[in-house]
């Protein structure tokens, strides 16, 4: 049996902050940036019972927990840090397929699953060594159960599910859960009174077929806890993107905006993480509709540098003429990515 | 309102206001050119509520008064009509033009409805000759950036007015162009003023034969300017905004120098480009033994190789430009000879003629590639 495992360091940057200030240690902490219409990136496991969690404005969540302390985010050094952390997931040579700074799927390939629950486990370990940050891991037999599992077991945790044993694990779920699952579907299929993983697994063709279409058994073999699709470690990189879903509709665009500024940042570390350019810059916005909206630009260089993609990103967000309108989603994405091509420097760019 | 012209004069006039119009307006009086008749000329004025140009062309005004008429579909009309005299009548909703037997009737809307110019209210206020003025926007306007996504601020040029000289700087944030040259009647102190490239375009295509130019701040926040010469004047809002601290990326010192005929250089790295074409234009310049080595190559188009005698001061380098924005730079180098300065391969490049012309002063600073 081919085993997969997922990765996900818990509270990633809030985490290292906490380590390298153990004063921080306890208290609800969230990692945030200071403009007074910033969201929070990452938030403490003190933190969450507020309902602070990544994404949520920082007044939201200073009024929810008004002992939070907050920490201005390091991007270089979550950076380095998961350098660390990727050089271990590579270090005994398995295919990887890296989601994140701090989040990974590892193919740990054939082997017993009491085997492949150790190597997860003495990744963590290693990790836990090397940078004193506790990660969450799920061992499965397809990538969907494997990061199901990691998230169920956080923090702190590892989880496997046994072969065999997959579509009993999801069955209690939410239907949210699945992949591919969206709040529209998830709100038709609870309509019809479908409400948990197992209740979709159950369904035979026709009335599955009449609510999804075309991607129905597809939908199922996942509910199922058939899931095929490999780690793509090698995979070339089309394009890159970020996006958050709201817990509420968003009508502020400072808000939209102060969002926009972290996704650039993140996918600018994917493009330098990839060694990768890119030329074509796009925001996508889900409005309370579920209308979707894309507006895109192409620069006149290819960039890697944040503040270029922030500038088209606010310059789609423009574009896109909300005025107002509330907003469910908001992502970022990159394309037109060129690698190995003479770069052109730039006169004001940072660091040269 | 009732004046008597020349078809070649409205129709040029009309032609260069209705350039600025938004064909995409969505304000119906925006799309109109609006027409004053006064003492024996005629104003023709186009906006875009950014940019306003006017032009005034000479005319037998019979009936002192205004009129907008539709810009596209005006000059279209005029510059479709012969050499010859045109008559032409306004009221608030009609505009008549007879001009030999051609006869026709405009829909017009009423001209208290035209955005005014601003008020006034004289800030700092400076003149310079047409021709330096002229030569200071060819030499910088085309390094701005043409991208809106960047923002207004590298999109627009900067004017550095300083005591009796005035400095224009446009950079897209991979070259920079800086032109520096004197005024006729200066300021005490002074004043920076970001400028929206293409109201810059306007002033040096419309100057026809004027001598000189007058530069008014206006409004009542300074944020407006306007430029008038002879027939024309332009009043453009300002950008809002910083502009880059250009002096700092500018290099106080090279230690490599290189002295080349332009005109040798322009030819080779035009040659070398078709070759470099698909790999972001890429060419290398070796720089040894007093010769320029130009080499571009790629899988499709096969190899290039250019010498060119040059002047070498300093220690050999291999650096590598887009050949495009080289090429760009040096066609806008005054002079037989250019100037290039080094630092390193990684580091901007200085590009200047040999000999300054006419007190102005000429440097273009290039970012290389990095391979």
């Amino acid at each position: 049996m081919n085993f997969v495992a997922h990765f996900d360091v818990d509270a990633f940057y809030a985490s290292v902050e906490i380590r390298d200030d153990p004063s921080l240690r306890g208290k609800p902490l969230a990692v945030a940036g200071s403009s007074r219409r910033a969201v929070v990136l990452t938030a403490s496991y003190e933190a969450r019972p507020y309902g602070v969690r990544s994404a949520v404005p920082l007044y939201r969540a200073l009024e929810a927990c008004p002992d939070l302390v907050v920490v201005p985010p390091n991007m270089a050094k979550y950076k380095a840090v998961s350098r660390e952390i990727f050089e271990i997931f590579g270090a005994r040579g398995l295919p990887i397929e890296g989601l994140s700074l701090d989040e990974a799927f590892v193919a740990l390939g054939e082997m017993t699953f009491e085997r492949a629950c150790d190597v997860a486990r003495a990744i963590r370990g290693d990790i836990l060594a090397a940078t004193q940050l506790t990660v969450s891991a799920g061992v499965a037999s397809g990538k969907m159960v494997a990061k199901i599992a990691s998230d169920s077991c956080k923090p702190d945790g590892l989880l496997g599910v046994a072969p065999g044993e997959e579509a009993s694990f999801l069955a209690p779920l939410p239907v949210s859960r699945l992949w591919g699952i969206g709040p529209k579907t998830q709100a038709k299929l609870e309509a019809a009174g479908i409400v948990t993983i197992g209740d979709l697994a159950a369904l035979d063709d026709a009335p599955l077929r009449s609510l999804l279409g075309s991607w129905s058994e597809q939908v199922r073999s996942l509910a199922r806890g058939i899931d095929e699709r490999p780690v793509e470690s090698g995979r070339e990189t089309k394009s890159i993107s970020s996006e958050e879903t709201f817990e509420y509709d968003v009508r502020d665009e400072a808000q939209l905006i102060a969002l926009l500024r972290e996704q650039a940042r993140e996918v600018a570390e994917k493009l330098a993480r990839e060694d990768l350019s890119a030329q074509t810059v796009g925001i996508k916005i889900k409005r309370s509709t579920f209308e979707i909206l894309g507006r895109q630009t192409h620069l006149t260089e290819p960039t890697r540098d944040a503040r270029r993609i922030f500038r088209a990103a606010i310059h789609c967000l423009h574009r896109a003429e909300l005025k107002g309108a509330p907003v469910r989603l908001l992502g970022l994405r990159v394309a037109s990515l060129v690698t190995g091509e003479p770069r052109q420097t730039g006169l004001f760019e940072v660091g040269r | 309102m009732k004046f008597t012209c020349n078809t070649k004069d409205i129709a040029s006039a009309v032609g260069a206001a209705s350039k600025v119009v938004n064909a995409h307006t969505t304000v119906p009086i925006l799309s109109n050119v609006l027409l004053q008749s006064e003492d024996g000329r005629v104003l023709a004025r186009a906006t875009d509520l950014e940019l306003t140009l006017e032009l005034a062309f000479r005319a037998e005004v019979s009936e002192p008064g205004s009129v907008t008429v539709p810009a596209k579909l005006f000059s279209s009309y005029l510059g479709n009509l012969p050499a010859a005299q045109l008559e032409m009548s306004g009221t608030p909703t009609r505009a008549s033009v007879k001009c030999e037997r051609s006869n026709y009737d405009f829909h017009a809307l009423p001209a208290e409805e035209y955005p005014p110019l601003p008020a006034a209210a004289r800030g700092s206020h400076f003149t310079i000759s047409a021709k330096r003025f002229r030569d200071a926007i060819d030499a910088t306007i085309f390094a701005a950036s043409s991208e809106e996504a960047r923002g207004a601020v590298l999109m627009g040029t900067l004017l550095e007015v300083d005591g009796d000289a005035i400095t224009l700087i446009a950079t897209d944030g991979y070259r920079l162009a800086k032109h520096r040259t004197a005024l006729d009647d200066g300021i005490s102190g002074q004043e920076r003023y970001i400028v929206p490239s293409r109201a810059l375009a306007e002033v040096a295509r419309n100057l026809g034969g004027a001598e000189k130019i007058a530069i008014n701040a206006l409004g009542a926040a300074n944020n407006q300017l306007q430029l008038t010469a002879g027939d024309l004047s332009i009043t453009v809002r300002l950008v809002d905004g910083q502009y880059p601290n250009y002096q700092q990326v500018i290099p106080a010192k090279f230690d490599r120098s290189v002295t080349v005929n332009t005109a040798s250089l322009i030819a080779g790295l035009r040659r070398a480009e078709l070759v470099a074409g698909d790999r972001a234009s890429m060419v290398k310049l070796a720089i040894a033994n007093q010769t320029l080595v130009v080499t571009a190559s790629s899988d499709i188009s096969g190899n290039a190789y250019e010498e060119i005698e040059i002047e070498q001061q300093g220690e050999d380098l291999t650096i590598a430009f887009n050949a495009r924005y080289l090429i760009d730079i040096l066609n806008h180098v005054k002079g037989p000879r250019t100037v290039m300065e080094f630092l390193g391969p990684l580091s901007p490049a200085a590009i200047r003629p040999h000999e300054s012309e006419g007190g102005s002063e000429q440097l273009y600073v290039l970012m290389p590639l990095r391979q």
